[in-house]
């Protein structure tokens, strides 16, 4: 399994953000920008090791794509329900894939924002403070 | 001239005996085993079209239920993709003509015709019209191919485009260090290029679903006004960079428009971006909206720009796909050309039409219309009961209101869920829930008309509040509201005529939904926030 974990040292009060995402480079820039917003990082590749890296770290927060090897954004959304302990993570869905098609299903599945690719920064970190709120079940104070 | 079961059946239209026993001897006389099903009305006929389907219909025009062209308009609407010829007693060319324009495949003059030339035309006939439909097959195939390419090309380009957008902002950020001033200027310009390219994958898409018909628009009742305000609003600092003042006109009273807000929104963004790209420094956009004496169906809106114009030879292609301003010299990227096609779609989807008038060296003016809203007319099927107003009418108000502001999407999605399900808590012929208001804020107001009292009533809100309540996305993230007034109605008292009661009861809806007018001493007991937490 393919992991890259970014803490930068910090004390472990931070809201922990899971970044799923096949393509290296994205999954860096991602964890770049989160970090830069005072978050720390996990980030994993394929839809296995997300479901694996829920477990094992739980996140605060998913940000999830669609296109994924080894199970698919949507087969990972319904399998983080059947768990007690992930169904509360909020799971933010940012994909390249077509709103028209695929935010209605996303929705439905279980996620709590859809982003098309590329998606503006201020609204994803807007949406991501937003999710880890209290009141927003498996927030980070909850 | 074999059709699936491998006879050959024609349907003969024909209601004179003789000419149609003179069709059958044809028949017989070329050895061709054909099955003859003779019918002498156009009535009949399209009742056999119903059952079975012929391998050809051989048709006379003038029955005693259809002359003419109507004969073969309704044969061919009925069965497009049966053979269809006429036999006619009228050497009628241009009949023929418009016959063959129109699909038939073959126009005989009774009394020209030999038995083997009967013969011979009807097999020909069969055949080029098993050519067209595999051809037309063909078509269909190609362009669903071609619409599939497209959108993966268009979700493929997306993802390098995404790497490339997320870099240059870590960069111009600073988050990988401090940058020179020339190196933050030249990343802007990779940025510029970036939502340029950007802007041309989304168009490449609408462009493909308004091919395909699968744009969709969700018309709400809104104020145009309000919507040129924020484009004008969203346009002026792209026009104050090429130093182009972006305005909108004097501002009148219209009334409201049923349109979708965000398709209306980009059509008028589209329209001012292209004033301003053909527009010199020191020149000027302006937007207007009006009302036409003659047409009181529609609110018309112009865009017009003091640019040089479009010479008269254009005109007719600007609206066209992929066309490209000829004399694009100023550098601007024009992009691919798809904008003003899909603007024109989208206006057409809301009932409304598109047009341009352009005097070259003095500017252009783009217009569309957008369909007015009318509450009476939509009222009147609900409120009325046998030519007279019901006796009681309750207008319930829907809020829903969201905890957080920023989850845009989501919240969108939720609230058309909600609207869904509002539909279906309510009589279809008593009640109407009115089209979404306003441009979608964060706060989200249904209304219903419902032709019931107020004690009546609380049965649809307990139900609306149950019904609502129960979708876990609502809980999770919104609150909702649900309250009634009555609307004072006396219809055994009132003397003006019904269509001015119902114009009445309209308006008093429109001013409760308008001016906000919904004054909390109206509310009625049953008035309940409901928290979902």
């Amino acid at each position: 399994m393919r992991t890259e974990s970014y803490t930068d040292g910090q004390p472990m009060n931070r809201a922990k953000i899971m970044v799923v995402d096949d393509d290296p480079d994205l999954r860096h820039a991602l964890s770049l920008r989160l970090r830069a917003n005072n978050y720390d990082t996990v980030n994993v590749c394929d839809g296995y090791s997300a479901l694996a890296m829920a477990q094992k770290e739980h996140p605060h927060l998913i940000i999830l794509d669609l296109g994924l090897p080894a199970g698919d954004g949507f087969a990972v959304l319904k399998h983080l329900q059947e768990y007690p302990a992930l169904s509360a993570i909020p799971v933010i869905v940012l994909t390249a894939r077509d709103p028209e098609t695929s935010e209605k299903r996303t929705l439905e599945s279980g996620a709590i924002a859809f982003f098309q690719k590329p998606a503006d920064n201020e609204e994803l970190l807007s949406v991501i403070r937003a999710s880890l709120q209290p009141g927003w079940g498996g927030g980070l104070l909850s | 001239m074999n059709n699936d079961n491998g006879h050959n059946h024609v349907l003969l239209i024909e209601d004179n005996p003789g000419d149609a026993d003179l069709v059958r001897l044809r028949f017989v006389e070329s050895k061709s085993a054909v099955q003859v099903n003779c019918v002498p009305r156009l009535s009949d006929a399209l009742a056999c079209l119903d059952v079975e389907t012929p391998s050809l219909v051989l048709l006379d025009l003038n029955l005693p239920d259809s002359h003419g062209a109507e004969t073969f308009r309704r044969i061919l609407q009925k069965a497009p993709n049966v053979p269809v010829v006429i036999l006619s007693g009228q050497d009628d060319e241009a009949l023929a003509t418009k016959a063959v324009h129109m699909g038939v495949q073959d126009y005989l003059v009774k009394g020209d015709i030999t038995s083997k030339q009967l013969e011979r035309a009807l097999r020909y006939a069969v055949e080029r019209q098993a050519l067209l439909r595999t051809l037309e097959t063909t078509r269909k195939q190609q362009l669903e191919f071609k619409n599939q390419f497209l959108s993966h090309v268009s979700h493929e380009l997306r993802t390098p485009l995404t790497c490339i957008h997320q870099y240059v902002t870590l960069l111009l950020d600073g988050l990988a260090g401090a940058m020179a001033p020339e190196q933050t200027d030249y990343l802007k310009t990779v940025l510029k290029s970036m939502n340029q390219l950007h802007a041309m994958i989304r168009d490449l898409l609408e462009a493909t679903r308004a091919d395909s018909g699968k744009l969709r628009i969700e018309p709400r009742c809104i104020n145009i006004g309000e919507l040129i305000q924020q484009a004008v609003a969203m346009m002026r600092p792209t026009g104050a960079e090429k130093r182009v003042s972006v305005e909108a006109g004097p501002d009148q009273t219209i009334p409201l428009v049923y349109a979708d807000p965000d398709r209306t929104l980009e059509v008028l963004i589209n329209l001012i971006d292209n004033g301003i790209k053909f527009t010199p420094p020191e020149g000027s956009v302006v937007v207007k909206a009006s009302m036409v004496e003659t047409d009181p169906t529609a609110v018309y809106l112009a865009v017009s720009d003091s640019g040089r114009g479009i010479p008269p030879e254009s005109l007719p292609q600007v609206f066209e796909r992929l066309y490209q301003d000829p004399n694009a010299v100023d550098g601007n990227r024009t992009g691919l050309g798809l904008g003003l096609y899909i603007a024109k779609e989208i206006v057409a989807l809301q009932g409304g039409r598109m047009w341009v008038a352009s005097q070259p060296g003095s500017g252009s003016t783009f217009s569309f219309t957008v369909p007015l809203y009318s509450l009476p007319k939509l009222l009147l099927p609900v409120i009325t009961h046998q030519g007279c107003l019901r006796e009681a009418i309750v207008l319930v108000r829907v809020e829903l209101t969201p905890l957080s502001k920023s989850l845009r999407g989501s919240w969108k999605e939720i609230c058309q869920r909600c609207l869904d399900l509002l539909r279906q808590c309510i009589y279809v012929d008593k009640d109407l829930v009115l089209p979404a208001m306003g441009t979608s804020g964060p706060v989200e107001t249904f209304f219903v008309v419902a032709s019931t009292d107020m004690e009546s009533v609380s049965i649809m809100m307990d139900r609306i509040r149950e019904q609502l309540g129960a979708l876990p996305k609502l809980k999770a993230s919104g609150t909702l509201l649900v309250t009634a007034e009555a609307i004072p109605v006396a219809p055994a008292a009132d003397p003006r005529p019904l269509e001015q009661q119902v114009w009445g009861v309209a308006d008093y809806v429109t001013e409760i939904i308008q001016q906000g007018l919904w004054s909390k001493a109206n509310f009625t007991e049953k008035e309940n926030r409901e928290n979902a937490h």
